[in-house]
């Protein structure tokens, strides 16, 4: 097959996708692991990766951009490039929540906790850690099919966090945990859902990539033509 | 109390559609023929209905159907030997030159059939008109004549006239400045890419209303490649250009709409194989053969 090397490049900008996302996955498995035991020191484990997936980000870009200059890539080749770097923002943007989650967890240690935000919490981080994973998994195997069930799953971790911003906004009188401990809760909750938003938005890649179809446009463009069925 | 949903994201919108059947998402990416035809019906300026053409018994081309849109650019791309050239021939009765050549079909010109038994040949390629792959201005006239060449064939004109013609003509095909003060020198004196802008300036003194290049550009460094495709842009303010060329990059960059064509087997007749807008022919083209074309994953 013609544009063997050409090929080859985009194979391995793949690879490199794939490698850095799958580093960061175990990053969120490390998390919910110290969210779950409250131990400071695997949480510490991930302080500091946050500079390392950006770098790590900025060279796929560059990658990307050199290939765009070089091999002015169309059709397959140029969703794939596009995908590339749009997949590569999320997994940067999901290790840097992942990081912060992580702080917080090692510098709240000794703090009072709410026991009921905190069982929703740690809920929402298998459910956040489930979502990236699948994301990554559907983009690796490119199974487009497996990409709606992901909305419903993000329908869960949303919900979780309806009902966590209620507790922390409305807490019971007892055990309500310390100030500081429930604004690090909030905040967590916040960046667990954007987690989770990621790794949807991962799989809505995949489809892109393999259909050229916005997942979104799809959406509306079924729902239009459902409408249109209503007027008649 | 605070609802923190509302601070949550944008795809809640989604959420009442939950039941909804799932989104059908290759149904959606497809375009029906039927739909382009509708939609184009009044901006039409040719319109190509089961086309077959044959060099004796070979048949070259078979079953094309095609509609090429005013003031439009359509690209026409695919491998040598698939039936490009022989097309766009066909689009102006240069075909049926070539000893043996026949046509089945039609070809509809303002809703004419052009191979009407009626209709005569000249009348077409007037209308139609044609650029060539290799610059070809009459070496024996100025470039003044050379622009003029054509019409000087029809009815009489007065200097004047014929002065303006050559300015505007020259001006369209982006020469004009280039030339003005050498209208007397020889077609063949200026560059390759001068020349076959030259071309381009006779094509449009005729006023056709399609222009057909075959390949313009492929004998030409990039500055007048690019100078071309400058001129073209312009061109189609007022004609309807339809452009056969290797340069897949050309095509992106110019073109409005892109056919490809295909052949399945070696002695097998050229297919219209996809034909679509450019954007989606070089982003996401519905079959696979024309996205390992235009990816050059093709051979």
């Amino acid at each position: 097959m013609p544009r063997e090397t050409f090929q080859q490049e985009l194979d391995r900008l793949v690879e490199e996708v794939l490698e850095l996302g799958r580093e960061i996955e175990s990053c969120l498995g490390t998390m919910v692991q110290a969210l779950e035991t409250h131990d400071t020191e695997v949480a510490s484990r991930e302080l500091g990766v946050d500079a390392r997936y950006k770098e790590r980000g900025a060279e796929i870009d560059e990658e990307c951009l050199v290939l765009q200059a070089r091999q002015a890539p169309v059709a397959r080749d140029l969703r794939l490039v596009y995908t590339v770097q749009a997949v590569t923002n999320h997994l940067v943007r999901a290790g840097t929540l992942c990081e912060h989650i992580c702080r917080s967890i090692s510098e709240t240690a000794d703090a009072e906790r709410d026991s009921d935000l905190e069982t929703t919490l740690l809920e929402m981080s298998h459910g956040a850690r489930d979502l990236f994973r699948r994301g990554l998994d559907i983009f690796e195997a490119r199974d487009i099919d497996r990409a709606r069930d992901l909305e419903a799953a993000d329908d869960k971790v949303d919900l979780l966090y309806s009902e966590a911003m209620n507790l922390a906004v409305n807490p019971d009188k007892e055990g309500i945990g310390s100030p500081e401990w429930r604004i690090r809760a909030a905040l967590t909750v916040h960046y667990l859902e954007r987690i989770a938003d990621h790794g949807v938005d991962i799989g809505a890649c995949a489809v892109f990539l393999v259909t050229g179809e916005r997942i979104e446009s799809a959406m509306r463009q079924y729902r239009d033509r459902n409408l249109d069925q209503y007027d008649d | 109390m605070m609802d923190p949903k509302e601070t949550t994201r944008e795809h809640d919108l989604d959420r009442d559609q939950a039941n909804e059947p799932e989104p059908r998402w290759r149904e959606v990416n497809q375009r029906s023929p039927e739909n382009h035809a509708a939609e184009a019906d009044t901006e039409l300026a040719m319109s190509v209905e089961n086309l077959n053409m044959y060099y004796g018994s070979f048949k070259a081309l078979q079953d094309v159907s095609m509609i090429i849109r005013r003031n439009k650019v359509t690209a026409l791309i695919g491998p040598s030997g698939c039936g490009k050239s022989t097309f766009i021939r066909g689009l102006n009765r240069m075909h049926e030159i070539v000893p043996g050549a026949r046509v089945e079909g039609k070809v509809l010109l303002e809703g004419e059939n052009i191979y009407a038994s009626e209709v005569d040949p000249v009348r077409v390629r007037r209308k139609v008109g044609m650029v060539f792959q290799k610059p070809n201005p009459f070496p024996t006239m100025s470039v003044y004549d050379n622009v003029i060449a054509g019409i000087r064939l029809g009815r009489k004109h007065k200097k004047s006239e014929l002065d303006e013609i050559v300015e505007k003509t020259l001006r369209q095909a982006a020469l004009w400045n280039e030339v003005k003060s050498k209208l007397k020198v020889g077609g063949t004196a200026l560059s390759g890419g001068q020349q076959q802008r030259l071309c381009i300036a006779r094509t449009l003194a005729i006023e056709p209303e399609v222009i057909l290049m075959d390949e313009p550009a492929s004998a030409l460094d990039p500055v007048s490649t690019q100078k071309i495709e400058d001129a073209m842009e312009e061109l189609k303010k007022r004609y309807t250009v339809v452009i056969v060329t290797h340069n897949m990059q050309q095509a992106a960059r110019i073109s409005d709409y892109t056919g490809f064509f295909y052949i399945e087997n070696m002695g097998d007749p050229g297919k219209l194989w996809e034909f679509d807008e450019t954007d989606k022919i070089f982003s996401s083209p519905s079959r696979k053969e024309t996205e390992d074309y235009v990816t050059g994953r093709f051979g």
